[in-house]
């Protein structure tokens, strides 16, 4: 297990430090002149302890918001564009600034100029839309989604806040999503619009009890609520012991693989990708609650997917794959990887298989997922009690 | 003199009595829902602020993501129009 490379909160720390070093400076600079004595205080004040911590969060945050919402839903969005078309048997977007180069290109631009068209877009508001939850709506869904990566680590040192129960915060702040669908397919007055919120939210209902029961049993291994200590406890050779001889140690998704399977299922239908898209099906509900929202709120609404993809993609790696646990490379690049690996799972399953009907993922979570998560908590405990014990 | 914690306490609590009152006073029940929701994710605010942060992530799991969609559910079942017609 190799170190991390990245000390994220004593970086910012750093920055701050620093950046309130220069403007004390111009500030005591001008302070210094007849008529512009009150700076001093405010040059005082800003040196001392909590203001530069304030200021190191922020920043903190800052990097960690441009690090994945900017750098990494960009690149999940061309990548799932170039792997589909591949799949499809076509070339994908192929934009580039070289004109002369126009059949080689990779087509990493194509986000960019979608998203300044989007931009130039008028916001419509439908006439018998509530014009207020119309536009509150797309908020609420991103902020959720963007508040998660407060708790989310890349590393032992990249993380915002090292949170007690970070895991299950990271549930909580995902699990809001399907109210915000739900509102905002009511806001639009539409009746597809409506359609599509009470899918979202009937879909809900049946896919999170497996999940979380997916995620008691990883709990029950490791002992912690903690995701660095869960990914600790993955990078010791305590459980089952001699699997680590075919070099992937202890990962859970050996003992667990039940659960991962789970996982990913209840991870496809959180993000709503094809087996699971009937909230937003555009053959039977014309892109179901997105279908009044134009412009950049429309961009916001549709691109806000692939965050979410990031982020469960890195669950998935967190509790099963052994999150950054891995030899040689830094920790960051291992769990960059994995987060890539889980990610081309994702495309590859669902633009292989066909959607689902409304009636079967209810037949599904209910009926199969919930006794497989049962079954799979008890065979967790099982495993710990066997290791406890000393029988494996 | 009103130091930081009960300054963030006194808007946090501020914001939770507005939005109670106003799920009380909503015309539309849609909107009733989404202020209870409200409310109670400020309140999971509140058991954060007094750092007991397991009942405020419950709460927000609980009360804030599941109970306010079983709200939103049973307003739609019902026989009130939950949708109306363009003027």
């Amino acid at each position: 297990m190799s170190g991390h490379l990245v000390d994220l909160f004593g970086g910012s720390n750093a920055i701050a430090v620093f950046l309130i070093t220069i403007i004390n400076f111009i500030l005591r600079g001008i302070g210094s002149l007849p008529l512009f004595g009150f700076l001093n205080p405010l040059a005082d004040w800003l040196g001392t302890e909590p203001v530069v911590t304030s200021i190191a969060w922020l920043i903190a945050i800052t990097i960690m918001i441009t690090w994945a919402a900017a750098l990494h839903l960009l690149t999940f969005i061309w990548l799932e564009r170039k792997l589909v078309a591949r799949l499809q048997d076509r070339r994908g977007p192929m934009i580039t600034l070289r004109k002369d180069r126009y059949i080689g290109g990779t087509g990493y631009l194509q986000q960019i100029a979608d998203a300044l068209k989007l931009i130039q877009k008028e916001n419509i508001t439908p006439k018998a839309a509530d014009p207020w939850m119309f536009h509150i709506a797309p908020a609420f869904l991103i902020s959720t989604t963007i508040v998660v990566l407060v708790a989310l680590p890349f590393s032992e040192g990249f993380v915002v806040a090292n949170v007690p129960a970070g895991l299950l915060f990271i549930l909580a702040a995902f699990s809001l999503a399907p109210l915000a669908i739900l509102l905002a397919g009511w806001a639009q007055n539409n009746k597809y619009a409506m359609i599509g919120g009470m899918r979202a939210a009937a879909m809900m209902m049946s896919y999170e009890i497996p999940m979380i029961l997916a995620v008691i049993a990883v709990v029950v291994l490791a002992g912690s609520l903690n995701p660095i200590e869960i990914v600790n406890q993955q990078s010791q050779l305590s459980i089952l012991a001699p699997l680590a001889a075919i070099g992937i140690a202890n990962w859970y998704i050996i003992p667990q693989f039940l659960g991962f399977f789970i996982f990913l299922l209840a991870m496809l239908a959180e993000q709503e990708r094809i087996p699971f898209d009937f909230p937003e099906a555009e053959e039977e509900v014309v892109h179901g609650w997105l279908v009044e929202y134009g412009g950049m709120r429309f961009g916001m609404v549709y691109g806000f997917k692939w965050l979410r993809t990031f982020v469960a993609a890195a669950l998935v790696a967190l509790l099963f794959l052994g999150g950054w646990h891995g030899p040689v490379l830094p920790q960051e690049i291992w769990f960059i990887l994995k987060i890539y690996f889980v990610f081309f799972i994702f495309i590859w399953i669902s633009w292989s298989v066909p959607r689902i009907r409304i009636d079967q993922i209810l037949n599904i979570g209910w009926r199969k997922l919930i006794p497989l998560g049962l079954f799979n908590i008890f065979l967790a405990v099982l495993v710990v009690h066997a290791n406890a014990q000393g029988w494996i | 003199m009103v130091d930081a914690l009960q300054f963030v306490f006194l808007v946090i609590a501020a914001v939770e009595v507005l939005t109670a009152v106003l799920v009380v006073t909503a015309k539309k029940l849609m909107w009733a829902a989404f202020w209870l929701a409200l409310s109670l994710v400020t309140m999971a605010g509140i058991y954060l602020l007094f750092q007991s942060e397991f009942v405020g992530i419950i709460q927000i799991f609980i009360y804030a993501g599941a109970v306010p969609v079983v709200f939103l559910f049973g307003i739609m079942l019902t026989r009130t129009r939950a949708m109306e017609d363009v003027p």
